[in-house]
């Protein structure tokens, strides 16, 4: 089997069995967005918006090199974005402008 | 479980189930895990793939195939999940611990093989 | 950081840091689909309610009751939910539980390789460790090597059972009852149950009890 066959075959959150480091008893208290975040991924589950098996594909499909890089709940956030694209409920634009007008208003609030 | 009650079954003739609603393993049986290679998603980690261990219990109730519910599909067919053990020396070559170590894991059914 | 030559005098800003990206699109996320009527600003809300709600003292009040319950304690091993929602705690999230009793003969772990699964209705939200790569990896082929590094020691000839959750079924460690805990009330002894004996990786102690 070649490289490339084995990481198509190995999706990025499958690492039982890998060779890792130490476990450092690492933790944190989420963040207010955290927390809502994780809400949100509930309740999108509830109404099977975005049931936690496509959450979870949805996460795995942001590949090993974000999987690197983002943390838990960023991770979340942005393959939620991409599964609501996929399904036609939002578009890439609608939510950029959202976006926009969501970083104005704490502009805005802050008095920046 | 069709013959879990038997009490209540001598009073009805014996009505059939939908195909999967009995499970197709009981506990104790020793059971193959197929080595297929699905793409996109699964949740039959590769660690565990062509390994053979035994049932333990049957999840109830029977639920959707994972594999497709990753891709949205909320309804379907229903099969089993089991949670099976393994021997971690079975899944480990070279496993460093006690050979009564163990290893357990929830398969859905269409995963598995009578070994 | 660069565009630091604007002349207005710097308020001290008290309100959190500039949102982060990922931030910022949690709320557009949410607000754009709260707008849609296809998710409600209330069940958001009460979500949170939810997972506030969802700590290891749940669990804890669990396990002591299991300890000076044998009839609870049988109900609770053959039917883990149906146990806890005597409790009055919901699976809000449609899991079912599987509840491990650790013996002199038996030491349980629990761990998910592929994500994050974890007792959140008995449990609340898992801990980062319990969610990243080292503990991910290692747990299921070398356990008491993992288990060393909590400072727990399993001898020989207690079987380690690992359980990996990957599915519907969340599990959770029945710690063994500690020794000279016999004259603890019901609350003292759930007061001594930790989060991380719940998911197996040390035992219940007299010491280091209390909160996780």
């Amino acid at each position: 089997m070649s490289q490339a066959d084995a990481m198509l075959k190995r999706l990025p959150n499958d690492i039982g069995g890998l060779p890792a480091g130490p476990v450092r008893p690492v933790d944190h208290v989420l963040e207010p967005w955290e927390k809502r975040c994780h809400a949100l991924a509930d309740v999108l589950d509830f109404h099977k918006i975005i049931n936690t098996e496509e959450k979870r594909r949805g996460v795995a499909a942001l590949g090993a090199e974000l999987d690197n890089v983002l943390s838990y709940y960023e991770r979340w956030i942005a393959a939620f974005a991409n599964i609501l694209f996929q399904k036609g409920i939002l578009t890439p634009e609608e939510l950029a402008v959202k976006m926009q007008q969501v970083e104005a208003r704490w502009a805005c609030d802050v008095g920046a | 479980m069709q013959d879990s009650h038997p009490a209540a079954q001598s009073l009805i003739s014996k009505p059939v189930w939908a195909l999967g609603e009995e499970p197709a393993f009981r506990p104790g049986a020793r059971v193959h895990v197929s080595s297929r290679s699905p793409i996109g998603h699964y949740r039959v980690p590769l660690y565990l793939r062509g390994k053979t261990g035994s049932v333990v219990s049957v999840i109830e109730p029977a639920g959707l195939n994972n594999e497709e519910e990753g891709f949205g599909r909320n309804a379907g067919g229903r099969r089993h999940y089991y949670r099976v053990g393994f021997e971690m020396s079975e899944v480990w070559a070279g496993y460093p611990g006690p050979v009564r170590d163990r290893l357990f894991i929830e398969v859905f059914e269409t995963w598995l093989e009578r070994a | 950081m660069f565009d630091h030559d604007h002349d207005h005098p710097h308020e001290p800003i008290v309100t959190a840091a500039r949102p982060s990206l990922y931030e910022i699109m949690e709320t557009a996320v949410r607000e754009l689909l709260i707008e849609r009527h296809l998710i409600g600003a209330h069940e958001i809300r009460r979500q949170i309610e939810v997972l506030d709600s969802r700590t290891p003292a749940l669990g804890g009040a669990i396990v002591a009751r299991a300890w000076i319950d044998p009839a609870f304690k049988a109900r609770l091993l053959a039917d883990g939910r149906g146990a806890c929602e005597e409790f009055g705690i919901s699976f809000y999230d449609d899991t079912s539980l599987i509840v491990l009793e650790n013996t002199e003969a038996v030491h349980n772990l629990i761990v998910c390789t592929l994500c994050s699964c974890y007792p959140r209705p008995v449990l609340g939200l898992p801990p980062d460790w319990y969610k990243l790569k080292p503990y991910r990896a290692r747990a299921i082929f070398e356990p008491r090597a993992v288990l060393a590094e909590f400072g727990t020691v399993i001898p020989a000839e207690v079987e380690v059972r690992v359980s990996d959750s990957t599915s519907m079924v969340r599990y959770l460690v029945l710690p063994r009852r500690p020794e000279g805990s016999d004259d603890f009330t019901e609350a003292e002894l759930a007061a001594l149950v930790t989060r991380d004996a719940m998911i197996g990786v040390v035992p219940v102690n007299l010491i280091d009890g209390a909160s996780p």
